[in-house]
């Protein structure tokens, strides 16, 4: 692994002041449906969601309740059926592009290698930098991902983890100021999974993003985050909001072994258990 | 006993296996070749014996290969090679940029679509006469005919590979940043360029045919005119000679197009 501040930026964006008082996410009674053949499916029960500026907000819950739907309407990839999903206080109404979002399912360019990968975004007219620049970048966040000797290598060449870390990099390449993470590090091993969610911790408070997680795994979500919501089994809704008050910087490698961080642990999974017995249900 | 010494030559090194490959690979060639003379010894053994009129002789179309090599096949294959890729070029070209458009935008696809499966249900070659009538002799009407038939099946197959273009892939990148120009470019077409390059390759023998068909037809050059002109003479060696040229005409077409696969989708093989 590199030195960790490989790629800490020291010009991070400075706080915007107007944004002081409005939330950066705000989702207002929305709800989701679809029609599958016909027939009327709700994703996402109506829900209402504030995540403020630099704020990092985890949502765990059982499969298909709703989490992915969350974080498709904030991208603005999905309009709500029923209520409202504001961003800087204004209405989502296009695709979202102020935010960097690490889908579940893996969005390469196969044709690609993964430093083409990771350097797409600079390639393109909104976020176009200097040649020179792009490919300092790409390396930094090669190192930073710890990729090294495998930019050559094509996704097909590359493991699931590493994919994952390629796409992770492809979206902090850009420094999005508001970052959507759908289960990014599910795939990965769990010592890597460690050293990674400790990177994203620095890099988020070194570049001031706010942050909406999508994890299963519930101990990941109180290392990480300010605040974890659960959400109840499909038809998704909230059950259970907790603010996780342990001080940061947070150890996430000790930081499991501490009577808060236990605690916690025992006060969510008694409000998760039985959602993920139903979510198995069904 | 010369086995023995070779593997024993080379059983000691990460070679070994790859000798051995080359070494099978060689005797395959040998037995190919043996074959090859064996047919033509038949065939000239034979037609000496029973007459051929109606078959030649290998010996007599070897003569009027080197006679044409001579003199003015060069011409003849010039001309065909020059209807076959204008037309692709053409044809290829236009195919893959409707291709791409239609794929996209799904309205005009389905507005379009009688129209285009009526056109494509004419079996295309029959045109030919019409395009002679329109086009005249010389190289404009078989590259008309070439470019239509080409055109069609790169259509075709990059409609087809457009429509295979995981959604996912697209939406992600346009939260990227990507606009639309760069979303055709980054995207969508090399996202089809597997189907885009096998409508290709499919098209190559059909330009062939359809450059050779209308210089039957009506043409002054080309190898389908030698071909046309040996077999109204009655001169079965002319036949045998200009069939011969347009076999290895066939096989250099699709040994190119199996290169430019390779490279271009090289990303593809690293998944095997």
């Amino acid at each position: 692994m590199p030195p960790r501040d490989a790629v800490m930026v020291a010009d991070a964006p400075a706080r915007d002041p107007r944004a002081a008082g409005v939330p950066k996410i705000e989702l207002v009674g929305a709800s989701k449906t679809f029609y599958v053949r016909g027939q009327e499916v709700t994703a996402l029960q109506p829900v209402d969601l504030t995540v403020g500026d630099q704020e990092f907000v985890a949502l765990v819950g059982p499969s298909g309740c709703g989490k992915s739907t969350t974080l498709n309407l904030v991208a603005g990839l999905l309009r709500p059926s029923r209520g409202e999903v504001l961003y800087d206080g204004v209405p989502v109404t296009a695709l979202n592009r102020r935010v960097g979002y690490i889908t579940q399912k893996d969005t390469l360019l196969p044709w690609r290698t993964a430093a083409a990968n990771i350097g797409v975004a600079l390639e393109l007219q909104s976020r176009a930098v200097p040649r020179a620049e792009a490919q300092e970048r790409v390396a930094q966040l090669i190192d930073l991902v710890g990729l090294r000797g495998f930019e050559n290598h094509y996704p097909a060449e590359l493991s699931g983890g590493m994919r994952k870390r390629v796409a992770l990099a492809r979206t902090l390449i850009y420094e999005p100021e508001c970052l959507l993470m759908d289960e990014p590090f599910g795939a990965l091993d769990a010592q890597l999974k460690l050293l990674m969610q400790d990177q994203l911790q620095q890099l988020v408070h070194q570049r001031r993003m706010t942050v909406l997680f999508v994890t299963h795994d519930l101990g990941e979500a109180i290392a990480l985050a300010d605040r974890v919501i659960v959400f109840s089994a499909r038809p998704g809704r909230i059950r259970a909001v907790r603010d996780v008050a342990l001080p940061r910087p947070r150890d996430v490698f000790k930081m499991r072994f501490t009577e808060g961080f236990g605690r916690l642990h025992e006060e969510l999974w008694d409000e998760l258990k039985d959602e993920v017995a139903k979510g198995v249900d069904v | 006993m010369t086995r023995a010494a070779v593997s024993a030559e080379t059983a000691d090194g990460p070679t070994a296996g790859a000798a051995g490959l080359a070494e099978s690979a060689r005797a395959v060639l040998i037995g190919q070749v043996v074959v090859g003379v064996l047919f033509l010894g038949v065939w000239e053994v034979a037609g000496r014996q029973f007459g051929h009129d109606w078959t030649s002789l290998p010996s007599l179309i070897a003569v009027r290969l080197a006679t044409w090599l001579i003199g003015d096949l060069w011409l003849h294959a010039l001309t065909t090679a020059t209807e076959m890729l204008v037309g692709l070029a053409l044809g290829g070209s236009a195919g893959v940029v409707v291709g791409l458009v239609l794929g996209r935008s799904p309205v005009i696809a389905t507005v379009l679509r009688p129209i285009i499966v009526a056109l494509y249900s004419v079996p295309l070659i029959t045109m030919a006469p019409l395009l002679i009538l329109w086009f005249g002799l010389d190289l404009e009407p078989k590259i008309v005919l070439v470019t239509i038939v080409v055109f069609f099946l790169v259509f075709f197959n990059t409609f087809a590979g457009v429509a295979a273009i995981d959604g996912d892939l697209i939406a992600s990148f346009q939260l990227l940043g990507g606009n639309r120009r760069e979303e055709f470019q980054k995207v969508v077409a090399p996202a089809s360029m597997v189907w885009i390059l096998s409508g290709l390759k499919i098209a190559l023998p059909y330009a062939l045919a359809a450059a050779t068909t209308g210089e039957l037809l009506a043409a002054r050059r080309g190898l389908g005119s030698l071909l046309a002109q040996a077999a109204h003479q009655f001169d079965m060696t002319g036949v045998y000679a200009a069939l011969l040229v347009l076999m290895a005409m066939g096989i250099l077409v699709s040994e190119v197009a199996n290169r430019l696969e390779r490279r271009l989708l090289r990303w593809r093989r690293a998944a095997a």
